[in-house]
């Protein structure tokens, strides 16, 4: 275990390595944060509330959309296993008494960690300084938010770890980079919650693992969910981790009995 | 395109009809030109790929279905392919590897400090990774690989690209860690030097198949192996036939020769050729190994041919 902790320490020491990113980072994160609050004053001028959700619950929605996809960055996963693969590099993974698919996620959740810490909160921070950010809805609420909050960290990082080694089998990782991003903007709740879907569609994303990602953790803070309702859906999300991380064991089996080590 | 839709495979044997043992203890080169299947031969042995045919033990588990239990006694260095962590000190990356294989702390400060002493590594260890010279990197490597007492430890060109300091520094550590530590070495290489210097047994392939098996003296032994001889002289003393040596090419002043028997030595050569030819300079070239193994091929495909 002591290992995985070592990756994920590793990954913020590089971090700091190259904290100049950081400022870049910020000033994108903030601009990026305030478009999207933006766009939504926009939508609500002369309306208090569409379809019962009021401006300063939408502001608060926007900000927390950004809390998981800001910090994490499911492409590094993604990227990081197709480049594995095709340098070669899953390899040396293969020598190792670690799974390499483990180390990747750990790895990209230390990152996260970091990013989370000196990047998302102060955007939101400064961002609600402005515009405004409505409290948990209760303290119940307050607290199951953390918890879907750690638990969107893990679908997001299992789902993107499934795509990264869908590219064992594609030998390329471009095109699942694309493919995640438009599944994320549409289906975890990111642009528009689910709210504003047409029934049918809404009901089927909101039962899609992409659900927890965004909607989720948003809509328990906001207190949109009941408390039983609330612990149902933590489990059903609970129960799509599982099954995401049996998948990636499963992939990582067949993918590693099949290795094509390119380069020689 | 058709390709668009459907992926044609051509199926290329790398390995085949390959069989040995190795003890333990042992140090043995496996050798061969470019292509011959040295490298998919090593990354079967350590589990990284599967074979398609046959069987294949490493201290008595299948690799590729034990992999983890495996990797915990294996070391493996690739010349070409770098295990530490690109943006971290080389100490950061040894205290990775100590985490990955739970290495006691006692254990690992003596193998750290005993090794770091025999390829001096001290001076670049708090040095990231990137900025080191490749000679600097394989030595880090190969320490790396050894800090967890593997049993065995497999090399696939550790020499590669090395200047002939640092290859002599790698050969020598790798010599004494056989010796004194009875590590079971395996490596693979071009450069017959690193098989003369490491291992007293050499395994010869060429084209997927097992050529030769047994000690390196043997080798050239059983092939006749020409030794190139080349003669400078002051004045051009005419065609010059010796009992010794075969005139491959004359050139005037230089004139190309081959030994082809192994007892004979350089003093019976110019013994022969005698103090009175106006001789300027030797230069005796032992055959490299491509040449080696092409004269052993060619031999066996002859010898096959009278058969």
């Amino acid at each position: 275990m002591s290992a995985y902790f070592a990756f994920a320490k590793s990954a913020v020491m590089t971090q700091l390595a190259y904290r100049n990113e950081v400022w870049a980072n910020m000033f994108g994160k903030v601009v990026q944060v305030f478009a999207r609050v933006a766009i939504w004053l926009a939508i609500y001028t002369g309306a208090t509330s569409i379809e019962g959700i009021t401006l300063q619950q939408m502001i608060t929605y926007a900000l927390l959309g950004g809390i998981v996809t800001g910090a994490i960055r499911y492409e590094t996963i993604i990227s990081m296993i197709g480049r594995a693969l095709q340098t070669g590099d899953v390899a040396v993974w293969l020598l190792k008494p670690v799974s390499f698919p483990l180390y990747i996620i750990v790895s990209e959740l230390g990152r996260a960690a970091y990013r989370l810490v000196v990047l998302v909160i102060p955007t939101v921070a400064v961002v609600a300084l402005v515009y405004g950010m409505l409290p948990p809805a209760s303290i119940f609420h307050g607290v199951m938010f953390l918890a879907y909050l750690a638990l969107a960290y893990a679908i997001i990082a299992l789902i993107s770890t499934l795509f990264g080694l869908v590219s064992f089998w594609l030998l390329t990782s471009f095109s699942l980079e694309w493919l995640m991003q438009a599944l994320l903007n549409l289906l975890s709740g990111q642009f528009i919650p689910f709210w504003f879907f047409p029934k049918t569609f809404g009901d089927i994303a909101a039962h899609l693992p992409f659900a927890w990602i965004v909607y989720y953790p948003a809509a328990v803070w906001l207190g949109r969910m009941d408390v039983a309702g609330t612990l149902i859906y933590f489990g059903i999300g609970c129960g799509w981790a599982l099954l995401m991380a049996f998948g990636v064991a499963w992939l990582w089996r067949s993918a590693s009995t099949r290795v094509i080590v390119q380069g020689g | 395109m058709k390709t668009l839709v459907t992926t044609e495979y051509s199926e290329v044997e790398a390995v085949r009809d390959v069989s040995f043992d190795i003890s333990a203890g042992e140090a043995v080169g496996y050798l061969g030109p470019n292509g011959a299947g040295k490298s998919t031969m090593i990354k079967m042995m350590t589990g990284i790929l599967v074979p398609s045919a046959g069987e294949l033990s490493i201290l008595g588990r299948t690799p590729h279905q034990h992999r983890m239990a495996n990797a915990r006694d294996i070391g493996v260095v690739f010349g070409q392919r770098s295990q530490l962590w690109w943006d971290l000190p080389v100490r950061d990356s040894f205290d990775l590897h100590r985490r990955i294989y739970d290495i006691p702390a006692a254990r690992y400060e003596g193998n750290l400090a005993q090794f770091s002493e025999l390829l001096d590594l001290t001076p670049f260890l708090d040095r990231a990774v990137r900025q080191l010279s490749l000679g600097q990197r394989m030595r880090a490597e190969i320490v790396m690989a050894l800090l967890h007492d593997p049993k065995i430890l497999f090399l696939d060109e550790p020499t590669i690209g090395l200047d002939v300091v640092a290859k002599d520094a790698v050969r020598k550590f790798l010599a004494r860690i056989n010796r004194e530590r009875g590590v079971t070495i395996i490596l693979t290489t071009h450069d017959l030097q690193d098989i003369e210097s490491i291992c007293p047994r050499l395994i010869m392939v060429d084209q997927a198949r097992l050529i030769f098996d047994g000690a390196l003296k043997d080798l050239r032994a059983s092939m006749g192996t020409r030794r190139r001889l080349t003669l400078e002289f002051a004045s051009d003393p005419g065609p010059l036939d010796l009992q010794t040596a075969r005139l491959s090419s004359d050139e005037g002043l230089l004139k190309h020769y081959q030994i082809e028997r192994e007892d004979v030595s350089l003093v019976d050569v110019l013994a022969e050729i005698g103090r009175d030819r106006a001789l300027k300079d030797i230069v005796l070239e032992e055959p490299n190994i491509e040449e080696v193994i092409r004269t052993f091929y060619q031999g066996r495909n002859t010898a096959a041919v009278t058969a």
